[in-house]
């Protein structure tokens, strides 16, 4: 196997990859992968740039608020948690009940008020932590329990495989969030019992992608060639598996993010997870249910808001999942 | 028929019960991680988390939770193979008998919104392979990140707002017209009564699930207005859920399409000089819809867990509103037979799929 | 007159990294009932020139300069409708890959009664099921598939290589083009099907007539079956010449550390060598002459300039060592 057709099956590659930039097989697979990579690209994509920048935003603005909320909370002051907020997220002023969106008291009333006079961007800016720690906590627990699953039972394969593949398969027979309905319902209502059964249905997907990969790294020439030298299987998996296939699953956990707000904010549709007063994006759109449409802004405006992170995340996944598929040439 | 077919088809078979049975296992064990002791358990059972001892005593009796776990386990599948979910706690019937009548209500707005969403797939998904890279592919594209990153409820809040409130095209909620009443449902199923008991349950469940949805129903009574005022009903709730998931096919549909248009066989079939029409539509995309079959059995879940959202918002009174109302009255017992229920429609719909497959692909059939 | 006349052709293809030239100002011919062998190393540009004559590039690909006339008619300019009416019985390719070159969803009986209905198209025969495909199980014969009647009624994945690679040749006797390219037919098969692939292409080409440019890595194969033979180094020519000519005395330097690096070639007594150094960046390639890096000759001149192709005697070399 020449040098090319190597970097082309790491790569999935089809004929897209110039031969002759090719020198040494370390060095370009070095030079394709990392975070390097995908950042050079996604920056001078104008759509992925304006979606990283918001992506970042929402991250940056979730750490300082949810920061804010936690002192907040642990100190008793719990106003922190909106000092930097237009207003109380959760203050009842009926005065101000079914205001519609509109630029007077800037920025206060710019997406409305909902049936308690609060404002729409108040409780909307202080339910994003929680949104974003769900995205983060579940896929990266998801990839952590999905990598050691699945690349030991990829790796030394057997009866443990057979079992990983028939367990998955249950878990992922089963459409995500009804099992994530039916476990958060028996846990308790709650935002932790949310978190443990949305990680619970998350790794499945993860161990099968991991597995995959030690299926095809484990007979390739520079593992092959640990093995011969020596190395003992840990080290093999530890120096060889892991960080090659860490790669392609980058790609997909990015447009993952974006799938565990959906499903999260869909629970919390359902008035499942974080309970009243406290706003949660999905369930601010579902308590608009019965105002709908004459208020139509409580319902639709935490609905476009949450598409809008989505799509981000969605577009930069995309992006990155066209990278890593060398289709850009095109 | 071939052996090979024969074998095939027994092997899927035999998968899909393996699947079941550990998914049931997965719940069970779950459940009792979340509820170790009988008395917790009987308080899943009871549906309120102040129920009386007593009454928790009378429960743990009667669902034998206090038995050795193996046992409970083994009374629980049988439990589920003869179709006996317990007895709903709001409605005091059994559980089977109300999920019976709600899921071919919920199954015929899923597969509707399956048909669509799969024909809006293939379509824009070859339209965007045959133009990739030009602003058509990008429109498309563009068009399905947006649909597919919408939460489900805001596509549906959108289509009633524009459709039913603002155009005034279709009617906003409910099943059919609330002034025409249910048609008489199909009923006496005589030749029942000769099957073993055990299969009983299940297989009247089938039937009626096969029989009763409430538009063939109609169909089959001749009930026409009532039809008419269904589909009627239908198309919204259909619609978004189409919306919300035929990107999925578009996305596979155009992949598939592109990887195919770029295997030597399509350049051989260029190269005998066959038209682009033939290659395209007879050579790519009868190799590039293979793939989109296995997708059917994800879609499907994937639309059963929207229509949950989907019924709520457009007042559909199927099994996905049941849920709705099941999670706010904390019925576990509902919940747990819903989840088994939708988990047995899947791996029906992935047995479906793995057949169609089979029967799409020479490789897969005669290995 | 000869089948095939390509002048100063320029190939390029759009990448992520820039603009890749993967076929640089090259002009050759191919005679009647003549066949040329066309060797480089992988990334040369040999599966491209193929492609090029037959109008087959990846969509990312442009033809950037030259021109490509086959049978009389000029290809880089076609409309695609005239690109359809070429294909098949002007010019057939048989590509790289020969086991993912069947459709996997149809019989191969099927596939091959498609060639004869397209040629009879064009050709204006009138098709008729039953005389196909008494000479599709003619054909199969042919190329020495033994039970034509069990191979015809199978899907291609039931097929070995070998079988898989006969079958599309059979396919290309029943196009009958004028032009037959063949994209390394042998390089997916294991050795001993090698042999016998090569040997029936030898056979059919005495027994058809046709001509034939066979694309290769290995020289030793472009010499069993070539009466000429045209060495590419990075998208240009390099050397050119009847193929006893530059395999008993090759002149470029590259064509010399190829044949110096046969195994157990024609010349069995030189030193077995591998060609030294890597292959050249193809979209920031070497300036001046491309192969200077790992030429053994170079002179301060190959590095500046680029060299000419100078020939007599049908014989053509590009270097400086030459004139
Ligand atoms: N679709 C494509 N997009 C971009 N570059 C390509 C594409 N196909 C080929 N190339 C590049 O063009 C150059 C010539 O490729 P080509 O396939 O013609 O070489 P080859 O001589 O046939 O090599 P091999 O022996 O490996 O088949 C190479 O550098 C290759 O990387
Ligand atoms: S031109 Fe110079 S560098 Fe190029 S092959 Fe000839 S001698 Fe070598
Ligand atoms: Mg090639």
């Amino acid at each position: 196997m020449g040098v090319k057709e190597i970097v082309k099956k790491f790569l999935g590659y089809r004929g897209t990859i110039p031969t002759a930039t090719v020198v040494k097989e370390g060095e370009e697979e070095r030079r394709l992968s990392g975070y390097r990579f995908y950042l050079d690209y996604l920056i001078k994509d104008k759509v992925a740039a304006v979606a990283l920048a918001i992506i970042t935003l929402f991250t940056a603005w979730s750490v300082v608020e949810g920061t804010l909320q936690y002192v907040g909370y642990a100190t008793r002051h719990r106003a922190l948690g909106w000092a930097l907020l237009p207003s109380n997220p959760i203050a009842l002023n009926f005065a101000a009940s079914l205001h519609p969106p509109s630029l007077s008291h800037f920025p206060v009333y710019i997406f409305g008020t909902n049936f308690s006079g609060e404002s729409i961007l108040s409780r909307l800016l202080y339910a994003a932590p929680k949104d974003a720690l769900a995205a983060y906590l579940v896929v990266f627990s998801g990839i952590i329990i999905g990598m050691l699953v699945g690349t030991f039972a990829g790796y030394f394969g057997g009866w443990a495989d057979e079992v990983l593949m028939r367990v998955t398969d249950a878990f992922l027979a089963l459409p995500g969030l009804v099992l994530a309905i039916a476990l958060s319902v028996l846990l308790g209502s709650g935002y932790n019992s949310v978190l443990i059964s949305l990680i619970l249905i998350w790794w499945p997907t993860y161990a099968r992608f991991f597995r995959a990969q030690a299926l095809s790294l484990k007979s390739r020439g520079f593992v092959e060639a640990s093995k011969l030298s020596g190395q003992n299987s840990l080290m093999i998996i530890l120096r060889h598996i892991f960080p090659n296939s860490v790669d392609p699953v980058i790609a997909y956990a990015a447009l993952d993010f974006g799938n565990v707000i959906l499903t999260y904010s869909t629970l919390a549709f359902l008035g499942i997870g974080i309970q009243p007063p406290y706003p949660e994006w999905g369930s601010m759109s579902s308590n608009g249910l019965p105002y709908f449409p004459q208020n139509w802004w409580w319902s639709i405006i935490p609905g476009l808001v949450i598409m809008t992170v989505v799509v981000c995340f969605t577009l930069i996944g995309d992006r990155m999942q066209d990278l890593i598929g060398g289709r850009l040439t095109y | 028929m071939q052996t090979s077919t024969l074998i095939y088809l027994v092997r899927r078979v035999i998968n899909a019960v393996v699947t079941l049975l550990l998914l049931i296992f997965i719940i069970f064990v779950l459940v009792h991680t979340i509820a170790p002791t009988p008395v917790a358990l009987a308080r899943i059972y009871c549906g309120s988390p102040h129920c009386p001892p007593a009454e928790l005593q009378v429960i743990i009796q009667q669902y034998g939770l206090s038995l050795p776990l193996p046992v409970q386990f083994a009374h629980y599948v049988v439990n589920i193979f003869h179709g006996n979910f317990g007895i709903d706690t709001l409605y005091k019937v059994p559980e089977l008998q109300v999920i019976g009548q709600l899921l071919p209500i919920t199954l015929e707005l899923v597969i509707t919104g399956l048909i669509f969403a799969v024909i809006i797939g293939l379509f824009t998904g070859s339209i965007a392979a045959a133009n990739r890279n030009n602003p058509i592919d990008y429109s498309i594209k563009a068009v399905y990140l947006v649909t597919w990153s919408a939460p489900v409820f805001l596509v549906g809040f959108i289509l009633q707002l524009f459709l039913a409130y603002e155009l005034k095209l279709l009617p906003p909620s409910g099943l059919a017209n609330p002034t025409l009443g249910n048609p008489p449902p199909v009923t006496g199923y005589p030749y029942l009564s000769a099957v073993p008991q055990p299969l009983q349950g299940w297989l009247s469940g089938l039937v009626r699930a096969i029989t009763s949805p409430p538009l063939i129903d109609a169909a089959v009574e001749g009930d026409w207005r009532f039809f008419v005022s269904g589909v009627h009903h239908l198309v919204l709730p259909a619609l978004a859920i189409a919306v919300t998931s035929f990107g999925v096919v578009t996305r596979l549909t155009r992949a598939s399409m592109i990887d195919a248009l770029d295997r030597d066989y399509v350049k051989l079939s260029f190269m005998k000089g066959l038209s682009k029409n033939r290659v395209v539509y007879g050579t790519a995309f009868r190799n590039a819809v293979i793939p989109i079959i296995t997708l059917i059995a994800l879609l499907f879940g994937f639309s059963t867990a929207g229509a949950v959202v989907i019924e709520d918002i457009f007042q559909y009174h199927g099994m996905g509103y049941f849920t709705v109302q099941a999670i706010y009255n904390l019925d576990y017992i509902a919940i747990l037979a819903i989840t088994i229920i939708v988990g047995i429609s899947v791996i029906a719909a992935n047995l479906v799929a793995d057949l169609l497959y089979g029967w799409a692909d020479p490789r897969v059939r005669l290995e | 007159m000869s089948v095939l006349e390509v002048r100063d052709l320029v190939v390029e293809y759009s990448t992520v990294y820039g603009v890749l030239r993967a076929i640089n100002h090259l002009s050759f011919e191919v005679g009647e009932a003549e066949s040329l062998g066309v060797v480089g190393e992988s990334g040369s540009g040999k599966s491209t020139l193929g492609l090029s004559v037959v109008r087959l590039l990846p969509p990312n690909a442009r033809y950037a300069g030259g021109s490509i006339v086959l049978d009389g008619q000029e290809v880089t300019r076609m409309s695609n409708s005239e690109a359809r009416r070429i294909r098949g019985t002007t010019a057939f390719m048989i590509f790289q890959d020969p086991l993912n070159s069947l459709n996997p969803v149809k019989k191969v009986s099927t596939q091959l009664l498609e060639a004869v209905e397209m040629r009879c198209k064009k050709l204006g025969e009138t098709y008729d099921v039953e005389k196909a495909t008494r000479e599709v199980v003619e054909k199969i014969r042919d190329v020495r598939i033994p039970d034509p009647e069990l191979i015809l009624e199978r899907y291609p994945h039931q097929l070995s290589g070998g079988q898989i690679q006969r079958v599309i040749i059979a396919m290309a006797l029943l196009m009958r083009p004028k032009l037959l390219i063949a994209d390394e037919p042998t390089s997916a098969l294991d050795v001993t099907i090698q042999a016998q692939v090569l040997k029936l292409m030898n056979d059919l080409k005495k027994e058809y007539g046709m001509s034939i440019m066979l694309i290769t890595h290995d020289i030793s194969v472009a010499y069993n079956i070539s009466d000429r033979i045209m060495v590419m180094y990075a998208g240009e020519l390099v050397e050119l010449g009847s193929a006893d000519g530059v395999i008993r005395s090759p002149m470029h330097p590259y064509a010399k550390a190829l044949i110096a690096s046969i195994p157990r070639g024609v010349m069995r007594d030189a030193p077995l060598e591998p060609i030294r150094g890597s292959p050249p960046n193809m979209i920031h390639p070497p300036s001046g002459c491309r192969f200077h890096p790992r030429c053994p000759f170079v002179m301060d001149v190959c590095r500046r300039e680029e060299p000419r192709e100078v020939g007599q005697d049908g014989r053509v070399v590009r270097c400086f060592l030459y004139g």
